[in-house]
């Protein structure tokens, strides 16, 4: 009886973002409750904020196209590790050199993204993350022109 | 005792940082994963008749080339993420093929032209996009307690033990982009024409809940 009545209130499918964000709350209060957590010290690619740098937050160090020393998880199998892949266009590099604030405008202009592929450790995520992305535009593009 | 949860790894592929690593379990699930795949590329899609009770009359619903093109391409692209997330050795990546299954699914069935299916995927990607935030606090928080995101190391239990939140923040997330026990409502979008696509997203759902059950067990 109980199971046809939860059964009753699912099959309504604008129930499910309800439960679904009540869920959502319940954890994260007893996240909140459950504070402090541990913070292991020993992190994977670790990095120093440089506040006085045009590019803070995103500059995490290292000359283009040189390897910097990074903690990665298995050195061993990525020799190129830490490898500084990022670099600036001209008008990126003029910007940065006028302004305190690139930091904040980093994805928004041409140059500023490719600063985010930035030490050649963790590929496989930034195609991913691209991945997901696209075919976010496809779906929207193909919804978008069939109406 | 935790390392025999999903099988000694039988072959682990070094890929930098990110390490795949195939127990029998997930050989398991990727085999599966890979044969739906391989049968959405090939089979040739339903086409759904609605019969009127009590007559003879009948219509077929019309489908266009262009959207069971569109479907089968979001379906390939989620029985790949599916794959990836089944034999991935890294909790970040688990958790960014998780999040591109949830918008595969969202694609197989937003590409239907009904008003109800449309209805259903519109609260169903709302859902999908919530997952995320549990998903990826679930893996921050994995990376800030132990210091590491990959498996291997939580298997051999070299690092700090993961808190039990970030357990429930991953399952939440993975219920949240498969929807795994909310069948109800996968059942409104079910009604969407096209077989083998629509089964896709109950696949691969029930793929990554399988994947996290162990992912949860190893720290």
């Amino acid at each position: 009886m109980i199971i046809r009545k939860i059964s009753h209130v699912l099959s309504n499918y604008e129930n499910i973002t309800r439960l679904f964000a009540g869920a959502c709350l319940l954890l994260f209060i007893a996240g909140i409750l459950l504070l402090p957590l541990p913070y292991s010290e020993k992190q994977l690619y670790p990095k120093t904020f440089d506040r006085n740098s045009s590019l803070d937050p995103y500059d995490r160090g290292g000359p283009p196209f040189e390897q910097v020393g990074i903690v990665s998880q298995y050195p061993e199998n990525s020799p190129t590790a830490g490898f500084v892949t990022s670099y600036l266009t001209p008008l990126s590099l003029f910007l940065s050199e006028q302004t305190l604030h690139l930091g904040t405008t980093i994805v928004a202009h041409p140059g500023g993204i490719i600063d985010e592929i930035l030490y050649n450790t963790r590929g496989l995520d930034t195609v991913v993350e691209a991945t997901i992305l696209f075919i976010a535009f496809a779906i929207a593009s193909y919804i978008y022109r069939r109406v | 005792m935790a390392d025999l949860i999903g099988g000694i790894p039988l072959f682990v592929l070094e890929f930098g940082d990110e390490l795949v690593y195939f127990t029998p379990y997930t050989i398991t699930l990727f085999l599966l994963a890979l044969t739906f795949t391989l049968l959405v590329l090939i089979s040739r899609p339903e086409r759904q008749i609605d019969i009127a009770f009590g007559g003879d009359a009948y219509r077929a619903k019309e489908i266009t080339v262009a959207e069971m093109r569109f479907r089968r391409f979001m379906a390939i692209a989620c029985g790949l993420a599916t794959m990836g997330a089944m034999v991935t050795g890294d909790i970040f990546n688990f958790t960014l093929f998780t999040a591109m299954v949830g918008i595969t699914n969202v694609g197989i069935v937003a590409a239907v032209k009904s008003r109800h299916v449309q209805d259903a995927a519109y609260q169903y990607g709302l859902v999908a996009l919530a997952a995320t935030v549990p998903l990826f606090a679930g893996a921050a928080v994995y990376a800030a307690v132990t210091g590491s995101l990959s498996m291997i190391e939580l298997m051999k239990g070299t690092v700090p033990a993961v808190p039990l939140i970030a357990k429930g923040m991953l399952v939440l997330g993975v219920i949240g982009e498969g929807m795994a026990p909310f069948y109800a409502a996968k059942a409104e979008m079910f009604r969407a024409p096209g077989a083998p696509y629509v089964i896709m997203c109950s696949l691969s759902s029930l793929l990554i809940f399988l994947r996290v059950v162990e992912i949860v067990m190893l720290g």
